[in-house]
């Protein structure tokens, strides 16, 4: 099925617009590799159809935006001309509905990308459809966050089989380069190499392979850490909980806000499906909480219902916006004013030393920090680690550190587990993990003090420390 | 004949990142770059003598001042270092690299560290279009006016028009050759963004026109940027090449340098230069200086250039004034494909000002040590091939201080 691209499908200006042109490909030495130009994309007016389509296209392919009406793949192609901030970026885009075009589309198209809303019955069906009108060597590719790829390719036939995959893009997908490529038992393992490359070289993606487990590598470590926090906010407090686990600890957002923007409705599909499926050393940090589940049944969707909010609400008084604050206890939302928290003195230290650039020594001042605060967050922090390195191995989750690390960092904008234990040091990484009764990951007794473990090239530790 | 200075490399942050919306202070800028350094490097800080920081104006942007005592604050080793800070608005990074190689050549110090580092995500668009208005003569040409910059080089393209013709569809290839060649650069600011030569000539809701014929795609980038950059003598850098086991002459070296101010104001530049073949004699002859102090007789002795392209109309300027087409036909070399990759001489293969992004004080160092980077054969997907010698090209205000660096080996 992996044919040379040829020579023909490069216009010259594709050779400014993409990673495409000649010189591209014989400096990067990836002449062979699938031939991706026509993409269809189902449910092209969702946030991630119409992010993906961006990406498709900025790559120099030629898109066909799917919706149910033609108005809703016009609502996708706009959305991608804002995210591209391009108007032009629509000359490489086309419209069309599922009952005129989908036939016509699917059977012209090099890969087909579903982005249907995150229901496996609607995706089976329109798998389906796809079977029959595409053609034998095109790749069909799901962007699902955590549902089975191997029940998505049950009963299609052998052609479909060996070319199905996920393509888990993260949102927004132009600016969270982070991706998780999914095969299933049935898919070429040639096609999932290339998918890796393409999606680096073309679409410059950081590119990993997960395996087909639920909610995948990144949302599998990152949701235990959300939802345990949220299991915490119940008794310290939601405004205390972000400010323990805030930016100092290696994340661009506080973890309750991040569920707020993610939405609520998402957090508990996520969460639920890893705790029904799953079963590992932190099964209860992946329950979800029973304030949430009483919340949601109320439409508490987080960012997405601004009238009834997350963990915060903001409101309108007068000419002015309070924010307010959920008092999980209660159900009850406060000014964030009066709910202000107490500033912790070692932690304003670590902030103080990320604001001026001396990551190593924050890390420290972390680790030496007293008080039972100082124990709740390293709990949490060093949970992140050994939960995220338990995910690396054979019959796990991916199969290098490396993939966890970027991502984590890439997918997530969180400090990258390696880039804890390289400023912890594996020895003292092992003493914490032990002192918190946590797993300690066998692959850490193997690292020798000294021995960097993220060797990421061209990034500096120093992005993911928000003072 | 001068002494030599080498140079030993340096590291450029991610040009890409906010450093306001990392909650970081100017000094952890700096404090990355000389760390990535000294990394990059194996230099011990101990053995560095003297620091050197361009920076253009931190006081507007940051409200600090002072930049050179932030040198100290990075490692104990810098304590009771010599340091200071040079300013020529964009030029403030040459500037820096000037001022540490001249005190090799007179044999003050053998190891010097530069930093260029300017912070500007700190306030909004109109704000920072103010603060760099003070590059130009502000009370005459910037004062009450929004983004000036990009006005005045729109006159710079209008006056290239008016001597030789200009079509607006050459700037647009040269946005697009930027932005392209950004993609292949893990530091640059743009490397994810989307661009396309259609997308350059189009003027719609998202390509605004910002002044004259300057529209968003002409524009350089608002950048958050610091670059360290080592510099030695010849004792110095053959005591780090006997320490490392290489030859002496595998270091690349500043081979030549040209220094060059016209008048301040635009009008002045241009009315002083109506009989003369090139609209910008000044930066003509600091180029010219760079290649007679390098040795090389024309810009054919060089592989690649790092030039300032802060607007398409500034890179346009640039190719007649490096010689690589007459005077006026600047547009030959871009048809033809003279500046892409692969083309004959490539024109800012790290995607210049416009791709790699513009951290005002930080860009001439930028460029050095991309230049740096290109003859050693460390620019990855950017690399040119065989590249021996590199030319860069850092302005500072309209065309009024011009820095060109012939960077290689002789």
């Amino acid at each position: 099925m992996v044919v040379p691209v040829t020579f023909q499908t490069l216009s010259r200006n594709d050779k400014h617009a993409t990673n495409l042109g000649l010189f591209e490909l014989r400096l990067r030495g990836i002449l062979l590799m699938i031939p991706i130009q026509k993409v269809v994309v189902l449910g092209a007016n969702g946030t991630m159809g119409a992010g993906s389509g961006e990406v498709f296209a900025a790559g120099g392919c030629d898109v066909v935006f799917l919706a149910r009406t033609i108005e809703k793949a016009h609502e996708g192609l706009v959305a991608a001309q804002n995210m591209a901030k391009s108007v032009r970026i629509a000359d490489r885009i086309s419209l069309g509905t599922y009952d005129q075009d989908l036939e016509e589309a699917v059977a012209k198209a090099d890969l087909i990308f579903e982005a249907l809303a995150e229901d496996i019955e609607l995706k089976k069906s329109f798998f389906a459809k796809v079977d029959k009108h595409r053609r034998p060597e095109s790749i069909v590719a799901t962007v699902s966050s955590g549902l089975s790829i191997a029940e998505m390719a049950l009963g299609r036939s052998e052609s479909f089989r060996r070319n199905f995959l996920g393509i888990h893009l993260f949102n927004p997908p132009n600016v969270i380069v982070g991706t998780e490529v999914i095969p299933h038992e049935g898919t070429d393992p040639q096609l999932v190499r290339e998918m890796v490359q393409l999606l680096e070289r073309r679409f410059g993606r950081v590119a990993i392979v997960a395996a087909d487990k639920p909610a995948f590598a990144g949302n599998r470590v990152g949701f235990k850490v959300l939802n345990e926090v949220a299991i915490l906010a119940e008794e310290h407090g939601v405004a205390f909980m972000d400010y323990l686990i805030g930016p100092y600890t290696g994340r661009a957002m506080s973890p309750l806000a991040t569920i707020d923007l993610v939405g609520w409705d998402v957090h508990k599909a996520i969460v639920d499906n890893v705790y029904a499926h799953t079963k590992d050393e932190a099964h209860e940090a992946f329950r979800l909480p029973a304030y949430m589940e009483e919340l949601i049944g109320r439409g508490h969707l987080g960012n997405k219902t601004p009238q009834f909010g997350g963990f915060y609400r903001r409101v309108k008084e007068g000419n002015q916006t309070v924010q307010l604050v959920l008092d999980p206890k209660t159900g009850a939302y406060k000014d964030l004013r009066e709910a202000a928290v107490r500033k912790l003195p070692w932690l304003e230290k670590i902030r103080d030393l990320h604001h001026v650039g001396r990551y190593r020594e924050a890390l420290q001042q972390f680790l030496s920090a007293e008080g039972p605060e100082a124990d709740l967050a390293r709990k949490v922090v060093f949970g992140y680690i050994s939960y995220a390195l338990n995910r690396v191995g054979e019959k796990e989750v991916v199969r290098e550190v490396r993939d966890i690390d970027r991502i984590m960092g890439f997918g997530f904008n969180w400090a990258p587990p390696s880039v804890l234990i390289d400023i912890f040091g594996p020895e003292e990484t092992i003493r914490q993990l032990e002192r918190y009764k946590l797993p300690v990951p066998a692959i850490l007794r193997t690292v020798s003090p000294g021995q960097k473990l993220f060797r990421e090239p061209h990034v500096n530790i120093g992005r993911f420390f928000a003072a | 004949m001068a002494a030599p200075v080498y140079i030993l490399g340096g590291y450029q942050t991610d040009f890409a990142r906010n450093w306001k919306k990392e909650n970081k202070h100017i000094v952890a800028m700096i404090r990355e770059a000389v760390e990535g350094g000294l990394e990059a490097t194996g230099i011990d800080p101990r053995e560095i003598q003297v620091g050197h920081v361009g920076n253009f104006a931190a006081e507007l942007y940051a409200m600090q001042g002072h930049l050179g005592a932030f040198l100290v604050d990075v490692d104990p080793a810098f304590s009771g270092l010599p340091t200071a800070r040079h300013e020529a608005a964009c030029a403030s990074g040459s500037i820096a690299i000037l001022a540490a190689s001249a005190e090799i050549e007179a044999g003050r110090y053998d190891l010097a560290l530069v930093v260029g580092v300017e912070q500007m995500k700190t306030v909004d668009p109109a704000k920072g279009g103010e603060f760099l208005g003070t590059a130009a003569w502000y009370e005459r040409e910037a004062k009450g006016i929004e983004f000036p910059f990009p006005k005045l080089f729109g006159r710079l393209g209008d006056e290239y028009d008016r001597r030789y013709g200009l079509k607006d569809e050459h700037l647009a290839h040269i946005s697009a050759i930027n932005y392209s060649n950004a993609k292949r650069n893990p530091l640059a600011q743009t490397r994810n963004w989307y661009m396309t030569e259609d997308q350059a000539r189009s003027v719609d809701k998202f390509n605004t026109v910002i002044g004259g014929r300057i529209k968003i795609s002409d524009c350089s980038q608002v950048t958050d940027g610091a670059v360290s950059l080592f510099l030695a003598s010849e004792k110095a850098a053959a005591a780090y090449a006997k320490k490392r086991g290489i030859a002496l002459e595998s270091i690349p070296r500043l081979l030549g340098w040209g220094h060059r101010t016209a008048p301040i104001e635009f009008d002045t530049k241009i009315a002083e230069s109506r009989n003369n073949p090139y609209v910008l004699p000044h930066t003509r002859q600091a180029i010219l200086d760079a290649f007679r102090r390098a040795g090389i007789p024309d810009v054919w002795a060089v592989q690649a250039i790092e030039t300032h392209d802060c607007f398409t109309t500034s890179e346009y300027m640039a190719i007649d004034h490096f010689g690589i087409t007459k005077p006026g036909e600047s547009w030959k070399a871009i048809e033809d494909g003279t500046i892409e990759m692969g083309g004959k001489l490539p024109i800012n293969p790290s995607g210049g000002l416009i791709g790699c992004g513009h951290p005002v004080g930080a860009t001439g160092v930028r460029q050095v040590l991309d230049a740096y980077k290109q003859v050693t054969g460390q620019c990855g997907d950017y690399q040119v091939e065989n590249a021996k010698r590199v030319a860069t090209l850092n302005i500072g205000g309209s065309g009024t201080t011009s820095v060109s660096f012939v960077v290689g080996f002789a």
